[in-house]
């Protein structure tokens, strides 16, 4: 099986002997070279830049600049145990928890006052982060936050599995069944702004968290929710007053929005949007 | 030899069965997409259909294609019955079951997260069984194409293996290797969340792995049609082969390179440094090599091929060529998409070019120009070659053939050119909708009109392309249709040096490769980030 000429192993030898000498090129350039010549530009050291062709990223931190004083939009961060823990609640538990919920949220906790939200059928994962939030003082209600902070995250947990499993709000299910009109096409600015967003000023679309049409993790439904409820929100977004919306999506659109699309959102998601369909 | 006719004709239809719907879904996106009325405009549909075209045009078309090419090049190059038949068989069901089990979620809207999976988006848990059912499937191929090859090699000694068993040989172990990235990203990431056994996943991990296969992929799809360019060109146009060991080289240095470089999809992704980025870019440019090379040892055999046809002068073999034979004209459109799409290439994998167009139309223009232009036309050309051999009928006729791969090749081109251009005028790319009331919007309005004039020229050839091969599986047997001969080179080889007639050292240099390029960037996951994001799962499937 040799070549005939006994070259084989030399032209073997070759092959390898250029694919080393390209990588050694590669690396040189890559790690050696351009770490270099960016050293000398700009703030970086030399060991900075090794550091950045590593992916060793020093966030800053290296450079001595000023860092911004932090900010905590909440306190709940969606790692593996938190979401585990959210989801495992006991409803029954939660049942007897709820007695103290129903004298605002009244019994089956269809709140009939328009500006206190209605829980029932509320996913699970937004019950917890926003009673966490009300413990932990980045969202502002003075009955709420004494009610959290008497509560044990468990406590969280299972308030949260019972009001999921009551009947109510609709599960946003993410549903992905096709519908018409759901993009600019659509003459009416409100289903444009439900469905596409308005991009012009930044606006993403509602319903690709809220639904129907998306579901986010730890956005929770807004179909059949208290108008009011809604309306105040948005505002209380757009002032600033509320602000435990992580990485302030919430905030950011509801100030772009005028008091009469406010309104109308709120109203429209209230009746579920049902002639909007 | 009857049985394994129909094994490849079973691939061949499958995977044909399946591109025809999927150019529909491709015209109805470029609808959405464009200022132009549409049916059904729904964002969520929009998304589900994406992924239903890119799942068949990426995994099902594409592997049912070369697997059925591969069992048809197993048996006629190497002259014997295919070993392990019956397990070819087993292969085929499994793609088939898998490809339906991939888009059965898909058309229920339950796993929209496009076919490059993007974690941490989670979709249905079939979906992705059903993708691991095909890559199962296909590694069977893999198995079948590499025993065949040994088989031969010990019963004939010292002998060259066939170009075109070489070639497909190689393509089979490459999608070997690199298929490992993605299996290994759907098993021991996405599967874990997409069952409810966790919650979290580490997207850098997950994307670095798919790098592994996202880009040799491209070369598993375009080995094929290099196998035509070498060994079915050159006879269809009446001439020889101007190099076989060019041809092995090619082949050798794709194995080689392809894996190696699939960073370069990840140039604009923070969990990585910028050295291994570097790296992977400066080793992309060397698999441009094998390319180039290909594109000189193919114009040197149209030319001797014009030549003998009496062609003569500095240009007069280009028209002495048998322009009305699919297979010589596909060859030369094919050249002609790749240069447009080889240089837009050069420009994505380099490093700080690649700021540009990261994100933007430009790069789906490119790999539909890539893979929809270069590569699909040559398997319609490996179609039309194909068929009078497994089907014992006609062609009906070449002359519609040659219309249908104008008609691709101009359709790619009107689609594909206006695509960059509003690629580079800023147009993201995977958007559903654009709101053209947007000035900086409206402006690129007639490139999205003139895409979509592209894409219903491509639809029209796609239904002409399957005209006329059901339109010829239905004529009347011919008596006598002469067996795929493969292009004998002009100096055939009577031995080949033994680094160009295997694979084992190769294989060992692409270890080699892979562990220093991509040992680093995988590891460091293991010991310096921990960037686990919490899935998306874009429906709700937690129980509640």
């Amino acid at each position: 099986m040799s070549a005939g000429n006994g070259s084989g192993r030399s032209w073997g030898f070759f092959a390898v002997a250029m694919l080393t000498g390209v990588v050694a090129l590669s690396f040189g350039f890559g790690f050696v070279l351009l770490p270099k010549y960016q050293g000398t530009q700009g703030p970086y050291s030399a060991k900075d830049s090794l550091y950045h062709a590593l992916g060793l990223h020093t966030h800053g931190k290296e450079l001595g600049s000023v860092q911004p004083p932090l900010k905590v939009p909440t306190y709940i961060v969606w790692t593996d145990a938190t979401i585990r823990q959210a989801m495992g609640g006991d409803a029954k538990r939660g049942e007897f928890i709820a007695l103290n919920c129903n004298a605002c949220h009244v019994e089956q906790a269809k709140s009939t006052e328009p500006w206190i939200p209605i829980l029932a059928g509320l996913d699970r994962l937004v019950t917890y982060k926003q009673l966490d939030d009300f413990r932990s003082g980045t969202r502002l209600s003075g009955p709420m936050s004494a009610i959290a902070q008497s509560l044990t995250p468990q406590d969280y947990a299972d308030v949260a599995a019972y009001y999921a499993s009551q009947p109510g709000m609709p599960e946003n299910t993410g549903e992905r069944m096709p519908h018409s009109h759901r993009t600019y096409r659509n003459p009416d600015p409100l289903q444009r702004l439900i469905f596409a967003g308005d991009p012009k000023r930044g606006i993403a679309a509602c319903a690709s968290c809220h639904g129907p049409g998306g579901y986010l993790i730890g956005a929770p439904a807004l179909t059949n929710q208290n108008a009011a409820y809604l309306g105040q929100q948005l505002q209380a977004f757009a002032q600033g007053t509320r602000a435990n919306d992580m990485n302030m999506p919430m905030r950011t659109i509801a100030r772009l929005l005028t008091p009469e699309e406010m309104k109308s959102l709120a109203s429209a998601y209230a009746k579920g949007l049902a002639e909007l369909q | 030899m009857e049985r394994s006719r129909l094994l490849s004709l079973a691939h061949l239809w499958a995977a044909f069965l399946c591109f025809l719907p999927a150019t529909g879904l491709g015209l109805w996106q470029l609808l959405m997409r464009s200022p132009l009325p549409v049916p059904v405009d729904d964002p969520n549909a929009y998304y589900a259909s994406l992924t239903a075209h890119g799942s068949i045009m990426a995994y099902v078309f594409p592997t049912l294609f070369i697997m059925g090419f591969g069992y048809a090049i197993a048996v006629s190059a190497l002259g014997r019955p295919l070993r392990g038949e019956n397990w070819a068989w087993a292969g085929f069901v499994l793609c088939v079951v898998g490809s339906l089990m991939a888009l059965a979620p898909i058309a229920g809207g339950r796993s929209s997260i496009l076919y490059t999976f993007y974690p941490p988006m989670v979709g249905n848990v079939w979906y992705y069984l059903g993708v691991a059912v095909v890559i199962i499937g296909s590694y069977f191929w893999v198995a079948l194409m590499l025993i065949n090859f040994a088989a031969w090699k010990r019963e004939n000694p010292g002998k060259p293996v066939p170009l075109a068993m070489f070639a497909i040989t190689t393509c089979a172990l490459l999608w070997g290797w690199t298929a490992l990235g993605a299996t290994s990203e759907v098993v021991f990431q996405i599967l874990p969340v997409s069952l409810g056994w966790r919650h979290t996943i580490d997207a850098g991990l997950a994307r670095t792995l798919f790098s592994m296969t996202l880009h040799a992929i491209v070369y598993f799809w375009l080995i094929p049609a290099y196998v035509a360019f070498y060994t079915l060109m050159p006879q269809a146009a009446g001439g020889r082969l101007y190099s076989d060991t060019m041809g092995r080289i090619a082949f050798v240095l794709f194995l080689v390179f392809s894996i190696p470089v699939g960073m370069h999809h990840l140039f604009m992704d923070p969990e990585h440094g910028s050295g291994f980025k570097f790296v992977h870019s400066l080793l992309t440019f060397i698999v441009a090599l094998p390319t180039l090379l290909t594109v000189f040892t193919i114009t040197a055999t149209l030319e001797i091929a014009g030549r003998a046809r009496g062609g003569k002068g500095l240009l007069g073999w280009i028209r002495a060529l048998p322009w009305n034979e699919p297979m010589v004209l596909s060859v030369a459109l094919a050249l002609l998409l790749l240069a447009p799409g080889g240089f837009g290439g050069l420009i994505n994998m380099s490093y700080a070019m690649n700021a540009m167009i990261h994100n933007t139309s430009w790069v789906t223009a490119h790999f539909h120009l890539i893979f929809g232009g270069v590569v699909v036309i040559m398997y319609m050309a490996i179609g039309y070659e194909l068929w009078p051999r497994l089907t014992g009928r006609p062609l009906i006729t070449k002359r519609a053939a040659c219309v249908q791969l104008w008609l691709w090749f101009w359709g790619m081109l009107i689609m594909t050119v206006p695509w960059h251009i509003a690629g580079l005028m800023g147009q993201p790319r995977r958007y559903a909708i654009f709101d053209y009331t947007d000035p900086g919007v409206a402006k690129m309005a007639w490139l999205d009109i003139l895409s979509v004039v592209g894409g219903v020229i491509l639809v029209c050839s796609a239904a002409l392309f399957f005209y006329v091969l059901a339109r010829s599986s239905l004529a009347s047997a011919a008596e006598s249709i002469s067996p795929i001969r493969y292009a004998l080179a002009v100096n055939p080889p009577a031995r080949v040096h033994p680094l160009l007639n295997g694979f084992m050292f190769w294989n060992v240099l692409l270890l080699a490769l892979v562990l220093i390029t991509y040992g680093y960037p995988v590891g460091q996951f293991f010991f310096l980030h921990n960037q686990d994001a919490p899935e998306h799962s874009l429906t709700r499937e937690m129980k509640r």
